[in-house]
């Protein structure tokens, strides 16, 4: 008796028991989707449409007129408070190939097609419609996907407490933005904090230099021009045009960056750059 | 039924020593000296550790990745025991759930250490970005801990001591605990199939995305690899296999004799062994497409950078292709072999490629890196020393793996539910 109800018992069950399991499944599967709607208000997929503002910033930096300076690094420490081991804007000497020396100041470029925005698990790296590649840091958990995935090196780990005052600060501005807490990435915003306060005072980014990139007012050889890349009178635009070649760092990665570069001349004569 | 259990002894000339105190006592001493480091990166952050903007990830990815990989048997045999209906690998497959909830426990903690900012552990949980790997990878190792909680929860109920214990008698309401949690293990034990399907799908799509991570970095040169995440699951089944044969022959034959028979351990052996050669035929192929029928600058250039600094190549071809065909064909031939110490012995070899091939992805791309120079890109070679912080949260991550496996060794009977 006892060995039959066991025999055929296991036989019986699953049919009633595995459609109510089921459905608990289903419902918890529906309760882990509706945390979906908890999302940041910031949150913009990846993939999003950039035509959706009439703005879409860019900046061109001209090898020819920078002298390695600096003084774009200084400036943009200054403005995001930032010792001097942290970077968002870097200038290195490279070679080209028949070994002339020349200045590169990097950005971030703010790619179209940003790898950081796509390896983000929560989200905290977006694309905003004017194209900028902005970070929300509340919602970064640190786990440095981003700077792996960044072929530029444009990004930056917060690895200590935010420091009292940037070694540039007076000379070079002070702060203008918040501090980011320890262990969150940070990256060069283009400057967004400007340029959205100089569009409501109705400035003109790349023009007005309170509405300019921080680094773009201090370099002392207008080697970089900052401005909107759908205006077609803006500065930016009209040096795109006049220019004969420009190139983007790595473009066969097809990130598409924002950030121009008009290459070293060897007919251009720089009396700071060596040959 | 304890009775059964057969601790291992130490034997010193005549005496017969019980090593199972002082093992325990050791792992709490390394579990304390790792309280003291991770107390230390909760405290001052992740300044403490040698990692850069160079190198961000290190030491804790490569662990985490390999305890990932190690806990890969679980889902091998969740699909073994409750969708093929194969009983004779239903004890031994209690095994593999427990090594599959102790890999995955130690990279969630590991993980917890790494993260810039711990206490937002949960964000990926709440704020969804579908798009990224880390996310799925995330998501799918949190879903699937939860699987590996409700299989392990049958087999913890097995111990006697939920069946009745003088505690029972002196405090009612343990008993009812104890009585309830028997219930749970039973309602988890009737939805196994269910179990399993979640668990080999969660499973296959994060061991498989964990190569992806990397693997679509196209920036990164020698990471941009189509066959990783392919790799990446073979080596997680065979490294996984080969560890449950080698702690299977340990916690079975040696301490619980009769148990499983010496056939269903030849048959892991040589599902590891099988698996071992499959997954080395095809790295060997992707060796060839990626350095010998296509060239790629950056690759090359990577390439000869680490074999500069340290036995690149050679690891490659030792350690994940000629080691694990031996390996592999001796374990595949188990049933010939008839010796559990030479088949342990080559057991160590898959578990030791799959770690070596998580440690040398994750190291490869980060120690030589391709610089952004328009005309004349570099291969820069950064470096990388973890600090003791670093080895201190190790040696807590693993002491946390031994200790609860050695308990578990210890007190589970892992008997058949088919009793009584």
């Amino acid at each position: 008796m006892k060995d039959n109800r066991n025999e055929t018992s296991p036989a019986d069950e699953p049919k009633g028991t595995t459609r109510r399991e089921f459905l608990k499944l289903t419902g918890a599967l529906l309760a882990a989707g509706m945390t979906q709607l908890v999302r940041p208000k910031n949150f913009i997929p990846a993939r999003a449409s950039t035509s959706d503002s009439e703005h879409q910033w860019g900046m061109l930096i001209d090898i020819n007129l920078c002298i390695g300076c600096q003084y774009c690094t200084f400036a943009c420490n200054a403005i995001n408070n930032l010792s001097d081991d942290m970077r968002y804007c870097v200038v290195t000497t490279e070679t080209t190939q028949s070994g002339d020396e020349f200045f590169l100041s990097r950005p971030c470029m703010h790619c179209d097609e940003a790898p950081c925005v796509h390896v983000c698990p929560v989200g905290a790296t977006y694309k905003r419609p004017d194209g900028i590649v902005a970070m929300d840091y509340d919602l970064c958990i640190g786990c440095r996907y981003c700077q792996i995935a960044c072929p530029y090196e444009a990004r930056v780990f917060n690895w200590r407490e935010p420091i009292e005052l940037s070694p540039q600060s007076p000379t070079f501005g002070y702060q203008e933005v918040p501090n980011r807490p320890r262990g969150v990435v940070e990256k060069c915003t283009f400057c967004s904090h400007r340029i959205d306060a100089g569009l409501e005072r109705g400035l003109v980014p790349g023009v007005d230099t309170q509405a300019t990139p921080a680094c773009v007012v201090a370099c002392p050889t207008t080697a970089r021009i900052f401005g909107d890349l759908n205006d077609p009178e803006s500065p930016i635009s009209v040096a795109l045009a006049d220019a004969k070649i420009t190139l983007r760092l790595r473009e066969e990665l097809s990130t598409d960056p924002r950030v121009y570069y008009i290459p070293p001349d060897s007919e251009t004569e720089n009396p700071f750059q060596g040959n | 039924m304890q009775s059964n259990i057969h601790y291992p002894k130490f034997r010193v000339g005549k005496i017969k020593i019980d090593i199972f105190p002082y093992w325990v006592a050791l792992l709490s001493a390394g579990i304390l000296f790792g309280l003291v480091g991770a107390f230390i990166v909760l405290r001052d952050g992740l300044q403490v550790t040698d990692l850069s903007n160079k190198v961000p990830w290190g030491l804790w990815i490569s662990i985490d990745l390999s305890s990932i990989a190690l806990g890969g048997s679980a889902f091998v045999f969740g699909v073994i025991v409750y969708l093929l209906k194969l009983k004779r690998f239903e004890v031994i497959g209690k095994l593999a759930v427990l090594l599959g909830f102790l890999g995955y426990s130690a990279a969630g903690l590991v993980l917890l250490f790494d993260l810039g900012q711990p206490l937002r552990f949960w964000h990926p949980v709440v704020f969804w970005q579908p798009h990224s790997l880390l996310w799925e990878v995330t998501m799918c190792v949190v879903l699937y801990l939860g699987v590996l909680v409700a299989e392990m929860v049958p087999i913890v109920v097995e111990h006697p001591f939920f069946a009745s214990h003088p505690i029972h008698e002196r405090f009612p309401v343990v008993r009812k605990l104890a009585t309830q949690a028997k219930t749970v293990a039973h309602w988890f034990h009737k939805i196994g199939p269910i179990l399993a399907i979640f668990g080999l799908t969660l499973s296959l799509l994060h061991q498989a995305s964990l190569g992806a991570t990397y693997s679509v970095l196209y920036g990164r040169g020698i990471w941009f690899n189509p066959s990783a995440p392919v790799q990446f699951v073979l080596s997680a089944m065979s490294g996984g296999t080969a560890l449950l044969f080698f702690l299977g022959v340990i916690v079975f034959r040696v301490m619980r004799p009769g148990l499983v028979e010496d056939d269903v351990l030849y048959d892991v052996a040589r599902l590891s062994g099988g698996v071992t050669l499959l997954l080395t035929y095809l790295r060997v192929w992707d060796w060839a497409v990626t350095n010998y029928y296509s060239f790629d600058r950056y690759i090359s250039l990577q390439t000869e950078a680490l074999n500069a600094i340290g036995p690149y190549t050679l690891s490659f071809w030792i350690g994940q292709a000629l080691l694990p065909v031996i390996a592999g064909s001796v374990l595949l031939a188990a049933r010939s072999v008839k010796n559990f110490r030479y088949l342990m012995a080559f057991s160590v070899i898959p578990i030791f490629a799959a770690i070596l091939t998580r440690w040398n992805y994750n190291f490869s791309g980060l120690i030589a890196t391709p610089t952004y120079d328009p005309y004349t890109p570099v291969i820069v070679v950064n470096s990388y020393t973890p600090t003791w912080v670093e080895f201190s949260v190790a040696t807590l991550v693993i002491s946390y793996w031994l200790l609860m496996f050695s308990f578990a060794a210890r007190f589970l009977p892992f008997h058949s539910s088919h009793h009584g």
